[in-house]
């Protein structure tokens, strides 16, 4: 049994270097499912004629999985500007969701600090910086811990991609040997770790449920803010009726 | 060397992408949420995480069915390492012997 005092229990900013250290080591098992998805994004951009420059210069930047694998599957010779501008923005829309929930747990930083750390805010840094700060009871988020789960993630992906582009056709179907699970299995910890009982996630249900008739319904990649925006109206109505 | 509507293309996706992760920090920054409000919030990480994986809960594939199966028992007791191997481990296998 620890018997540390909760108040001294929380490292706050006095160790930044240890809190990035752990940061990156809890990166690592989420790097295990970025590989993967890398290499074929790199393949499969370097298949519609993307350079070696271009991979990278693309998942540098924009850094959003989901919108580029979408930017590849969409891209034409020429290209069609609106139409993957308009798609990256609907399938990371997300974000700024996240970034609300996020912003009461950054009230300590100056937004000088903020805008360039909420750069590299992903499903899984976000995830994690918000579950480590309910854990240690914070109404802050350890901000070295998130930069250091960022760093991990964000090198993995941009050097992967890279690779990717590098070996080209080489790379066969990951999805045949399951890597795809990876991705699941992360979230699926994530989301035990929020877990409060069967009663507080009726929006998650809601979310679920939604999401998923959506995705089967509906194409394109309307289906995680259909999901997402439903488990909050639902978490809306419950907090009016209690 | 990159073609300009290839660059073109690249920054105006980036510059969308990195928009929607400040856009609701810059709107909710500087408001003190009512406790109302923030217990609504509280539930923003579960319903978006849910969301991004829910098509894997419609799969039509068995396989993929019964591994997600094995993948949400082990993330229910396990720490996220073991449980990404056993989930990968699990779907390649299901579908190799499955199809």
């Amino acid at each position: 049994m620890n018997s540390l005092p909760t108040s001294i229990a929380l490292p706050v900013e006095s160790n930044t270097q240890s809190e990035v250290i752990r940061g990156v080591r809890a990166s690592i098992p989420v790097m295990l499912g970025f590989i993967p998805f890398a290499l074929v994004l790199g393949a499969q951009a370097s298949q519609k004629g993307f350079g070696l420059l271009a991979v990278p210069l693309m998942t540098g930047l924009n850094f959003g999985g989901g919108s580029e694998f979408a930017a590849v599957r969409l891209w034409t010779s020429p290209p069609h500007v609106l139409l993957i501008v308009a798609m990256s923005f609907l399938v990371n829309c997300r974000h700024i969701l996240m970034g609300a929930a996020l912003a009461p747990y950054l009230r300590h930083l100056p937004s000088r600090r903020a805008l360039p750390a909420l750069f590299f805010m992903c499903d899984e840094s976000w995830a994690m910086a918000l579950a480590d700060a309910r854990q240690h009871c914070a109404d802050r988020i350890s901000v070295p811990y998130y930069l250091g789960v960022s760093a991990g993630l964000y090198s993995t992906w941009v050097l992967c991609t890279t690779l990717g582009a590098a070996l080209g056709p080489t790379i066969g179907d990951v999805e045949q040997y399951g890597f795809d699970m990876a991705f699941t299995a992360v979230f699926l910890v994530l989301l035990r770790g929020m877990w409060q009982g069967a009663r507080a996630s009726l929006p998650w249900l809601a979310s679920l449920i939604v999401a998923a008739l959506t995705y089967l319904l509906v194409p394109g990649a309307w289906y995680v803010a259909a999901g997402a925006c439903t488990g909050l109206l639902v978490a809306i109505v419950r907090g009016e009726l209690s | 060397m990159i073609e300009t509507q290839t660059l073109l293309i690249i920054m105006l996706m980036a510059t969308t992408t990195y928009l929607t992760r400040v856009l609701g920090y810059l709107a909710l920054r500087q408001r003190a949420l009512s406790p109302r409000m923030r217990a609504v919030m509280e539930n923003v990480p579960g319903c978006v995480l849910i969301s991004v994986i829910a098509p894997a809960f419609v799969s039509g594939r068995p396989a993929n069915l019964l591994a997600l199966g094995i993948t949400l028992l082990a993330a229910s007791r396990l720490p996220v390492l073991p449980t990404v191997m056993i989930g990968i481990a699990s779907a390649g296998l299901l579908r190799h012997l499955l199809g």
